[in-house]
Parts: structure tokens; sequence; C-alpha cells
């Protein structure tokens, strides 16, 4: 506590330099990259491919075909594959701030490896699944109901990748001596994350509320999902707009006593 | 021990067992298929809801706490119990 | 520090004044009152699914196992009921009671999930896995979600024993927050109860 108090000091001093002599700069542009990855990543995932809402896991064979060939897919899949990378920065800036607290550094590494297997299977499996049956038009009425399957399974069932992730991130929050990010948010975050088990059941329910586009398995958990994910990046704003300078790892002793 | 027997958690705990025996005797099978039965299921789920209302009120102690909590729990049961109710009533 | 703290806050808890006293801590609320949204939302649903299909529903109900049911109801109650009043024999500084009522929790509590084990072991035997029927899967999802907290529960039982027996002056406000969270669990297996066996 008496020690947080005597490391504000040097930051009040802070604001003189110009913007890119900011300390935080590195987080703030990591921050910043979220805003852009989310909203890249709704227009692949609705506008440009539609395939948010889930589309039926019995859907007739005519429409899987029509959705699969959609030329759009393409687009969705090219621009998807060029800003996935930027799921990794804007995860970044959680482990900057996990890093933080008080908490044993193997929550956040498996926090970090959560986050990046449910990228790839929940973000890129996906999307080159459906973008493989727009790349040939020769495909198989059955190879493209695998894809369409596979592309769905993937996109939905990675919840259970993101349980890990959030749930270490939660516990984090909860065992933190220094408050780094409030309490409340650790108990949301570990309801958020427990709903995501429910995803498992798409592997047994073909229809109703536990498929893939069922009331329970997806949508529940999106109306949990959205709100909180806004609510985290609102409390990480703050936390780093807290974070006094020289607890920062790019903080260097003597330029500080310089100024 | 007399002071954990004559306890208002004690009573509570009695009331909570006597409830679930007698809504476990109302719900008893009666030989052969089970039928939708209105009755069965107002009493049952009315039950529950009362020794909801028992956990909240005595063993999570919310009957000495803030009014804010008080409503949301109490609320909760209530919303629930009539949601409940009406999901019953219009579904079946 | 948190001695002091939570002497004062001992003093309050019996006094009750006229603002109320919290017990735990106001995150804990927060959760709980989460979580019971969540199941209620969950509990609507599946009497909404059941309106569907009530031939299925009242059909499947009949293979629970009803015995075991009450037993395990009667187990979460008849635990509650102890930690409730360990909660309290901790809060008037009786440790020894405390830490005996608190252990009697968690070996009450812990026969739970081992009759939840003899419970669904024979029926995924016969055949009555998730994937027979929405009520199966109902049945399974909502009772392993139940099955999870108590586990985590037991987990949260063990720390307040260790708590109380090794913290030099026992902070009332983490038993009443464990408490709280076993009570709920309590509570949400009280409508999980009604609404997948006693239900007509």
């Amino acid at each position: 506590m008496s020690q947080s108090i005597a490391l504000d000091v040097p930051s009040a001093a802070r604001s003189a330099g110009p913007w890119y002599r900011n300390k935080k700069l590195d987080q703030w542009l990591c921050f910043w990259s979220v805003p852009v990855f989310y909203n890249l990543f709704g227009i692949v995932f609705v506008p440009l491919s539609w395939m948010m809402p889930p589309r039926a896991p019995g859907n007739t064979e005519a429409g899987v075909i029509e959705f699969m060939q959609s030329p759009n897919l393409l687009l969705a899949t090219t621009i998807l594959i060029l800003v996935v990378g930027l799921s990794a920065v804007g995860n970044a800036v959680y482990l900057s701030q996990m890093k933080r607290m008080t908490v044993s550094p193997v929550l956040r590494y498996a926090f970090i490896v959560g986050a990046a297997t449910g990228a790839i299977v929940g973000c890129l499996f996906p999307m080159f699944c459906f973008g493989l049956g727009a790349f040939r038009s020769g495909y198989s009425p059955e190879v493209l109901q695998l894809l369409y399957d596979f592309g769905y399974m993937s996109f939905i069932g990675c919840l259970g990748c993101f349980f890990l992730n959030w749930s270490c991130l939660g516990l984090s929050i909860l065992l933190d001596e220094n408050n780094t990010l409030p309490r409340w948010l650790g108990y949301y975050t570990i309801w958020q994350s427990v709903t995501e088990i429910f995803a498992s059941t798409l592997w047994v329910s073909h229809s109703g509320p536990f498929a893939w586009n069922g009331l329970l398995a997806f949508w529940f958990n999106m109306v949990l999902y959205v709100p909180w994910q806004f609510i985290v990046y609102l409390c990480i704003y703050r936390a780093i707009k807290s974070q006094p300078e020289s607890e920062l790892d790019n903080f260097r002793p003597a330029a500080a006593a310089a100024h | 021990m007399t002071v954990y027997l004559r306890n208002s958690l004690t009573y509570a705990w009695s009331f909570l067992v006597g409830i679930t025996l007698f809504s476990w005797w109302l719900a008893r099978a009666r030989g052969g298929e089970y039928q939708l039965d209105m009755a069965i299921t107002v009493g049952v789920l009315v039950m529950a809801a009362v020794k909801a209302w028992l956990v909240i009120a005595h063993f999570m102690e919310v009957r000495g706490g803030p009014a804010w909590l008080k409503r949301t729990t109490y609320g909760w049961v209530v919303g629930v119990l009539a949601l409940l109710l009406a999901a019953y009533a219009f579904s079946h | 520090m948190s001695n002091t703290e939570a002497a004062v806050m001992a003093d309050t808890g019996s006094e009750q004044g006229a603002a109320g006293y919290l017990p735990g801590e106001p995150g804990m609320w927060f959760f709980i009152i989460g979580d019971l949204l969540i199941f209620g939302v969950y509990f609507i649903a599946y009497v909404i699914y059941r309106g569907q299909q009530p031939e299925l529903f009242l059909h499947s109900q009949a293979f629970l196992n009803q015995g075991i049911g009450v037993t395990n109801t009667l187990v979460l109650l008849t635990s509650s009921w102890c930690l409730a009043l360990g909660t309290q024999a901790a809060r008037s500084g009786q440790r020894r009671d405390a830490v005996r009522l608190l252990a009697l929790t968690g070996v009450i509590g812990g026969l739970f999930p081992f009759l939840k084990l003899l419970e669904w072991a024979p029926k995924l035997a016969a055949g009555h896995t998730p994937g027979e029927n929405l009520f199966f899967m109902y049945y399974y999802v909502m009772t392993g979600l139940h099955l999870c907290h108590v586990l985590l529960g037991l987990v949260i039982i063990g720390f307040m024993l260790r708590h109380l027996r090794r913290a030099p002056a026992p902070n009332i406000k983490f038993i009443e927050a464990g408490a709280i969270y076993w009570h709920m669990v309590d509570l949400l297996w009280l409508l999980l109860f009604a609404l997948f066996y006693l239900m007509r």
C-alpha cells in the first residue's frame, strides 16, 4: 500500500514530453488495436461471411452448398488471415497487466497459451473451412458438409479453450493483492467462463437448446460474454492509466532522474 | 451443545428437512407412468421457493442484512417462482 | 489490520444495526447474485422446453433415482446447517467448535459427489446418456454444472478450515464469504431437485 503511494510520485511528473515519449505507448498501442481487431473480426464473421448468427446444424444440403460457395467467404478469409495477429497484440495488453498481480506466473502463462489455442481453433480453423469451400468450386456436397460441420464445431466448440484462459484471468484478479483489476470483475469473469463449458454439449445435440446454434449452448453465452468483453477492456484501460510509470518494464531510473 | 440445538438455524434446518420430506412424499410415484399434474407441480415448486427463502434468510444471514440485499435475493426467489409457474401454466 | 477489522465486523455482526450487516464481502454477493440469475434463466428455459414435449420429460423423469435425490438434498441441507452454526461459532470466538462444525460440513458435503456418482453410473450403464433426449441432456448438464460448484465448495471449505486452524486471528469475512457460497450451492440444488425429480 505505502509502496504504491511512493511509486506514484514520479508519475506525477509524467505528462511532459511529446506523445511518442510516453512510457506506456506500447500498452496503449496494444490497447487500441483491440477495437480495430474486434471490428474487423465482426465484419468478417457477420456481414461478409454471414456465418454468424450460426446456421443450423440440420441445414439442408442446398443451404450448405449455397453458403459454402458464396464468394464473399474468400474476401472474409483474406481479411481474417491478415488481421488475426492482432489478437495476439490484444492479449499482450492483458498479460502486461497480469504481470502486476501478486499471483503465480503459472496463471499468466496458462492464460496466454489458452488465448492462443482459442484464437487458432476458434478463429482461424472455421474461416479456413469456409474459405476452402469457396476456393474450389468442384468440392462434392459431402466434403462441403464436412467443412461446414468442422467450421462451426471449431468456432463454437472452442469456447472450452477460453474456459481455461478466462478462469486463469478470473483467478488472478481474485488472488491479486494489488487490486490491479476490481474484485467484482474477477467474479464476473469466473461465471462468464463457467457458462462456456456449455459449449461441450454441441457434440451430442444436433438441434434444440444445446446444439451449436442453441439458446443455452450459444446465445446465452453470448449475452454474458459480449458485455463482459467490453467491461474487461474498460477496466484494463483504467488499470493502464493508473499504473505508475516506475513500475513499467521499460522504466529507466537514470532517465527519470534526469527529468 | 444446547446452544447449537436451541438456535434459530436449527429450527430453520428442521423446517427445511420437513418440507423436503413432505414434497418428496407429495410427488411419490403412484404406480405406473408419471402423469402431468398441476397440483403436485405447483405444490413442489412453491415448497422449493419457501426452502430457498429459508436458506437465504437464515443460513446466508440475509435476514439481518442491508435492504438492497433483501430486495435482490428475496426478489430472485419470488421472480423465479413466478416465472417457473407462468412457464409451466402457459407451456404445458 | 485485518485482525482489528475482523473484530469490528464480529461486533457489528451480532448487533445487526438498522443499516443491516452484510455477511462476507460485496464481491462475493456480486458473484452469488450473478450465479443465481444465470441459473434462474436455465431453470425457466427448462420448464419452457419441458412444455414442448411433456410426455418425453415425464417418461424420462421416472428413471431418476428419487431416493438418492432426496438423500442428497438432506445431505446438503445438513452440511449447510453445520456450516451456518460453524460461522456463528467462529464469529463469537469459539474456534474449536467452529473447526469441528466446519470439518463436519466438509465430511457431510463430501457425501454429495459420492452419491452423485452412485446415481450417474447405473444410469449411464443403462444407456441413459446425455444424447438420449433433451431431458437427459438437461439433467446431466445442470447437475454436472452444480456438481462443479459442489467440488469447488469443498475446496473452499478446506481453505476455510485451514484458515480457522492456523490464522492467529481468523478473518471472519473470509469464513462468511465461503459459507455464503456453500449455502448458494445448497439453494441451487433445492431447485434442481424440485425441477428434475419432483415436478410433474
